[in-house]
């Protein structure tokens, strides 16, 4: 993403030209510049989350599955919270989509889209996950 | 002494995972409610003016409004990236305290620093973002430092160090 962010940009650029109607791209060029730039911005900005959330869901994916392996006794509750949490990190994802949407679609159509098809039910499935594994790890503790 | 890795107490592993469950809710909260917690924030400072060094030109407030409504946003990202990090840090430095830390004691007092620790250092961002439109940024953060920031993240510290010191006691002994 540094090494490349001269191509990237270049690139997002070019990408808004091709879909000049979906950013409203009028030809006055004082506001085109402000909408290109936004357009930009929120591309590498999807990069940039893609690259947070992908290391922190990583390892978050490691270290609960641990734990489910290890402290949940029940078979179905464990592939269950197992399956919640391997949907869930594929959540970074998302802002691959969401960084390309917002180039293609428009910014703000982009981004929605993003966020009501990929981001919300993956984030949700490891909301789920962590909070299944919340609970069974307060019901065991109970039954200890 | 057995290489297995050993389990943490079943509470700290709890405190941790409820930690990740608050952060993963935070910053669902953050995206799905910024209008709304933007709108709270910002009504809350108009209405203690004094605090902000608010003036009445709209041109003055409103830069004031939007340095303050930055740091509020900021202080809500830090709280989602610190919880999901110090839930994973209390999960693994708890794992090393249990399975390398003989006396029970020593691992009991180990595992409560580790835990509290790393719970309640994020709640800080919280507190820090609910204070400034009340108090301002830097009343707010003196607030949060003196009340959470400080004791909790001394007590990770203190363990951490301690449980450095541990690791490289065991790597003499080798």
């Amino acid at each position: 993403m540094s090494q490349g962010k001269a191509g990237t940009e270049r690139w997002a650029a070019a990408r808004v030209a091709a879909n000049a109607a979906a950013h409203g791209v009028s030809g006055s060029a004082e506001y085109d510049d402000e909408v290109r730039a936004r357009a930009v911005y929120s591309a590498e900005a999807g990069l940039s989350f893609f690259h947070t959330h992908a290391e922190g869901l990583g390892l978050i994916l490691f270290f609960t599955s641990t734990v489910v392996a290890s402290a949940v006794p029940w078979r179905r509750a464990r592939a269950l919270l197992w399956g919640l949490l391997g949907l869930g990190s594929l959540f970074p994802l998302g802002y691959l989509v969401y960084g390309v949407a917002a180039l293609e679609l428009g910014r703000d159509t982009g981004i929605a889209l993003a966020e009501t098809w990929i981001l919300t039910p993956l984030g949700s499935a490891t909301l789920a996950g962590v909070l299944g594994l919340a609970v069974a790890l307060a019901a065991r503790r109970r039954r200890a | 002494m057995s290489d297995a890795w050993r389990l943490p107490p079943l509470a700290a592993v709890l405190v941790a995972v409820v930690l990740i469950v608050c952060a993963e809710a935070g910053g669902a909260s953050m995206v799905r409610f910024r209008v709304e917690l933007t709108r709270w924030a910002r009504g809350v400072m108009l209405a203690h003016p004094e605090v902000h060094g608010l003036v009445g030109v709209r041109d003055v407030d409103e830069r004031i409004l939007d340095e303050a409504l930055v740091k509020f946003d900021a202080g809500l990202r830090l709280f989602h990236l610190h919880a999901e990090g110090m839930g994973l840090v209390i999960l693994a430095t708890t794992a090393v305290a249990a399975t390398l830390a003989r006396g029970r004691r020593v691992r009991g007092v180990m595992i409560v620093l580790l835990t509290a620790g790393g719970a309640g250092y994020p709640l800080g961002y919280l507190l820090w973002s609910w204070l400034i439109p009340y108090h301002g940024i830097e009343r707010g953060k003196s607030i949060a430092e003196w009340f959470v920031w400080m004791p909790f993240g001394g007590a990770t510290i203190v363990a951490l160090w301690w449980l450095a010191g541990l690791v490289v006691l065991r790597l003499a002994r080798r």
